[in-house]
């Protein structure tokens, strides 16, 4: 599995805030992919999306509702049209399974279009530690594979690097001279790729979708790589999360609506490539071997809950980063793993294990505006409220987090609000308290602990005299009998 | 006189108002009683339960959901003056007692009597004009839980509207978080701060010397960099503006 | 080939166990005509008539999908010749390989060029052409080589799509996966009947396809939606990455 990084997620963010290139990326991508977006909404008009969105939907609901029912016809179909389906319970397997595939075909060379699923797999390392060089192709990926880093967004791997860092980047890995034009770089990438997709013995690809109705797998790209990748080596393998099924084949067209304008604003990419096993025997070309395989590795913890189903329906557009204000200011990286921003703050809690990554359902104020932007509509507040619920509570080890200091907060909390008595008690003490703290009704420096960081940049106000509960009582209860 | 026919409302003042700004709960009595609504207060009332709820400890949250129902038992209409505490009433009540189908029944009529003040005012009292005025350039921030849990979006704007002599100026980035979220100020101080410098230099940006919203929790965060920056800028409940009220409402002499 | 779904892989029904009982269930949902999902019961009557409403329709609008599909696919990208004879076309093609100083041009075996025979056009313009499809003295192999080393692919199409500008094609029996990729220039050229309005219609003719042949519609099947293009570094546009940096439509009629 990749490195688990999610219980760094504090120290990761202060000093990722601080960045002022990664500030100056967020921006462009947070602008620019959100403004596209919502030109596109705007174009085809909100009621029209609207009605996208509830049909993608439900569409998604009773899928993941009767997943078995359509891994099944899926299965069925790929094996149909001569492929191979695996089913991979966790990372090793997945692992395990590409590996003795790229063994006894005697793989050298693999090319590679993006995949998340991959990235959890950390499968690059364990093909590469049995001699097979893997070469991502998707240019975002290509980089940060050759910068050795992880991606910092779901749709703009190498949204944190400037066109100097890949510049020098290609030029001490590659041996071309120092560019400055991006043009050049992007043909540098082409020339450099072009041979690896021709060489390739292998080629590995993620999917965005996968039809159960015909065993179709579906990859949607704007660069071409994916196309080469399935089309030009001897082997194909598409890896994907058990939950990217859907029904049938005229489920797809929503989706290639609402995926494309949700990512970039563009009503559909360069390229939706369609794949139904190897290739026909009257074919020109193609693969010869299609291995479909299936990856659960956490997702069933998902499936199982009701309350965090709906994660599953999740189609990686990046729109919840694009608004999500929290990743807007601490960027990909900050969340520790492969899945950042809203829906990565679920996701990644419940795959790497919910105690290794307490800080992510916490760190957002669940302001809601990913939900607003998801085209699935998926109710990313109410799980993160759902996720601090069971590190709080839950009996289960895995998941609670120790509270002691915060639980008894919580209890000391309930017994001053259990009655307006004991709520009055409070009042009183506190504006005792603050009279040395008070400066004509502000507080600039708060002595305690957690509160402390409340007047670092800011100040509070001090309790006033009379509470409401005071003045209801001493002046505005009795016009409440007038009029009687 | 014979049987009240008046709507009878039972205001939720909430914790925040309570403690910290009670001038914000005197303006929403007076503007519900000039409107001839007859306006009770359930002394028993303290806190609806989020702050510990959105911690995630459900088990308090319910204590004090539970005391909640019990003051509202018998209220005709349960109006707060905070988008978030009525979001907590009308979407998460439901859910915390979903394992008691006694205090779920509750909590749904509760759910369904409950309104935040600008909606009460538009939505049930059907007033838009209170005869108020407020000389003065305007901005409104649409705090998250009244604009996406309760999708109150148009009420307060139509109120201000009609407020005489108030200039409204939108405010860039309108529907952007403060970034206050509870314990997220304290627990992730670092990325609240940022995303406060943003809303606070959309507010200098319109241009306006009053600062209105909905709920009490945004206005303190986003007072608390006003005030400690110095800025000339006042902060308000749309209560107040709407009660004509002048003085802050944080500060008396103490 | 050695089967690996053995000893490596979760077998299939540990893994669909492991799914029933995230669900809940204890029982595998039933199928067939209790499928829980009403598209997957059509018969293949309803689908042939649904598609022949779908091509009545789109023979009916023609001219309106033709405009608009040249607008919308010149909007994406795509350098758009319309062209209401074929020597029009012809020419077009003629002019793009002149401008390109192209030598070699790749093409598949498809109907559309015997109404728009390209051949012996490009060879009086001293431009090679190569036919795409395997015989007795051809191999994938050399075929491959082929295409490599060409500056130009031309296709014709499967379909067009208006909703969306993009040209679908299917590989097959003389229409390579790779023509339209490799070369760094496409031109497809479309032919009216094949123009359709939507997605919908695409997939609902891929479906009646897929079901009348007893569940196959070919290994793949590639919208093409303009030229490749990236925003990866810096959110700064390039066009032409992997895939084609021009692609040309000619729209017959």
């Amino acid at each position: 599995m990749a490195e688990v990084k999610t219980h760094n997620f504090s120290a990761a963010s202060k000093s990722s805030i601080l960045d002022p290139q990664l500030r100056r990326a967020l921006q462009r991508v947070g602008t620019g992919f959100d403004g596209a977006r919502r030109e596109a909404i705007q174009e085809v008009t909100p009621q029209v999306w609207e009605a996208w969105r509830e049909q993608a939907r439900q569409i998604k609901i009773h899928t993941l509702d009767n997943l078995d029912y359509y891994l099944e016809m899926l299965h069925e179909n790929v094996v149909k049209a001569g492929g191979e389906v695996h089913f991979a319970r966790d990372a090793a397997q997945a692992n395990a399974i590409v590996a003795d595939i790229a063994r006894t075909r005697k793989v050298r060379v693999a090319t590679k279009s993006k995949s998340m699923v991959s990235e959890e797999l950390d499968l690059n390392r364990v093909l590469e530690t049995m001699g097979v060089n893997v070469y991502e192709t998707d240019l975002g990926e290509y980089i940060i594979q050759l910068a050795d880093e992880t991606p910092s967004h779901l749709v703009a791997p190498a949204l944190h690097k400037t066109k100097e860092e890949v510049g020098r980047l290609f030029s001490q890995k590659l041996g071309v001279p120092f560019l400055d034009d991006i043009e050049a770089m992007a043909r540098v990438a082409r020339e450099t790729l072009r041979q690896k997709f021709l060489q390739a013995d292998l080629g590995i690809s993620g999917a965005n979708f996968l039809i159960a109705e015909t065993g179709t797998l579906v990859i949607i790209t704007n660069e071409g790589n994916g196309r080469l990748c399935t089309s030009a080596p001897r082997i194909h393998i598409g890896i994907t999360g058990m939950e990217k099924i859907i029904p049938s084949l005229r489920d797809l067209a929503v989706f290639l609506r609402l995926l494309p304008r949700s990512a970039t604003g563009q009503r559909l990419s360069s390229y939706v490539s369609m794949v139904t096993g190897p290739r026909r025997q009257e074919d020109e070309d193609g693969p010869e071997e299609f291995h479909l395989v299936i990856v659960d590795n956490g997702r069933s913890r998902l499936l199982g809950d009701p309350a965090l189903r709906e994660a599953l329906y999740c189609i990686r557009c990046g729109a919840c980063l694009n608004v999500c204000p929290v990743y807007q200011k601490v960027g990909g990286h900050a969340y520790g793993w492969v899945y950042p921003g809203p829906i990565g703050s679920i996701v990644s809690p419940v795959l790497v294990g919910l105690n290794r990554a307490k800080d992510l359902p916490h760190a957002s104020t669940l302001c809601g505006a990913c939900r607003e932007a998801c085209p699935l509509k998926i109710n990313i507040p109410h799980m993160l409220l759902h996720l601090r619920h069971k590190l709080a509570e839950s009996p289960n080890p895995d998941e609670q987090s120790p509270t002691g200091a915060q639980g008894l907060l919580a209890r000391g909390y309930v017994r001053v609000m259990s009655s307006p008595n004991t709520l009055a008690i409070a009042h009183k003490v506190g504006r005792i308290l603050q009279k040395p703290i008070a400066k004509k009704g502000r507080i600039k420096k708060m002595p305690l602990p957690l509160l402390s960081q409340w007047t670092r940049a800011r100040d509070l106000p001090t309790l006033p005299p009379k509470t409401f509960h005071q003045i209801w009582k001493r002046e505005l209860s009795r016009e409440s009998e007038d009029g009687a | 006189m014979g049987q009240d026919c008046r709507t009878k409302a039972s205001l939720f003042v909430t914790c925040i108002v309570d403690q910290l700004y009670p001038q914000v709960g005197v303006s929403v009595v007076r503007v519900l009683r000039r409107l001839g609504v007859s306006v009770d207060f359930p002394m028993d009332q303290t806190c609806c339960g989020q702050p510990v709820f959105n911690a995630g400890f459900t088990r308090q949250g319910r204590q004090l959901a539970e005391r909640v129902l019990r003051s509202f038992r018998h209220s005709q209409y349960v109006v707060v003056p905070s988008g978030s505490c009525t979001a907590m009433m009308r979407v998460f009540y439901p859910e915390l007692f979903k394992d008691d189908p006694g205090l779920q029944r509750q909590a749904k009529e509760l759910s369904a009597k409950v309104y935040e003040f600008t909606e009460f005012l538009v939505k049930v009292l059907g007033v838009e004009d209170i005869g108020a005025s407020y000389h003065g350039a305007v901005t409104y921030h649409s705090s998250c839980h009244l604009l996406r849990e309760l999708e109150v979006r148009d009420e307060p704007r139509r109120l201000l509207g009609k407020v005489r002599g108030l200039q409204l100026k939108e405010l860039p980035q309108v529907e952007s978080c403060c970034g206050f979220g509870g314990t997220f100020s304290v627990k992730y101080p670092h990325i609240s701060e940022g995303m406060l410098a943003d809303k606070l230099a959309n507010v200098v940006a319109s241009g306006a010397e009053t600062l209105v919203a909905c709920d009490m929790s945004c206005l303190m965060h986003i007072e608390g960099a006003i005030s400690r920056q110095g800025l000339d800028i006042k902060v308000r409940h749309l209560a107040q503006v709407l009660d004509n009220q002048i003085p802050s409402p944080s500060t008396k002499a103490h | 080939m050695p089967s690996v779904a053995g000893p490596v892989g979760m077998p299939k029904e540990e893994f669909l166990r492991s799914v029933r009982q995230a669900l809940g269930k204890g029982h595998p949902t039933s199928g067939g005509l209790e499928s829980p999902y009403l598209r997957l019961g059509e018969k293949l009557a309803d689908l042939e008539a649904q598609a022949q409403e779908i091509q009545r329709r789109n023979t009916a609008n023609r001219t309106e999908l033709l405009e608009r599909l040249a607008a919308t696919a010149q909007l994406l990208g795509w350098r758009v010749c319309r062209s209401p004879n074929p020597e029009e076309a012809i020419g077009y093609v003629i002019s793009v390989a002149t401008t390109l100083g192209a030598q070699r041009v790749v093409r598949s075996d498809q109907a559309v060029f015997n109404t728009v025979p390209l051949d012996t056009a490009l060879k009086i313009q001293g431009v090679g052409v190569t036919t795409i499809a395997r015989d007795s003295a051809r191999s994938r192999e050399s075929l491959r080589a082929e295409i490599v080393a060409a500056d130009l692919g031309v296709t014709g199409a499967d379909y067009a799509v208006a909703e969306t500008g993009s040209v679908v094609v299917v590989p097959r029996k003389g229409l390579s996966r790779l023509v339209s990729v490799v070369p760094p220039v496409h031109i497809a050229v479309v032919r009216p009947q094949e123009v359709v309005d939507t997605l919908d219609d695409v997939f609902l003719l891929r479906c009646l396809e897929y079901h009348r042949n007893g569940g196959d519609m070919g290994s793949y099947l590639n919208f093409i939606s303009g030229p490749s293009r990236t925003a990866d570094i810096e959110q700064t546009l390039v066009v032409g990455v992997h895939g084609p940096k021009e692609v040309h439509l000619v729209l017959l009629g």
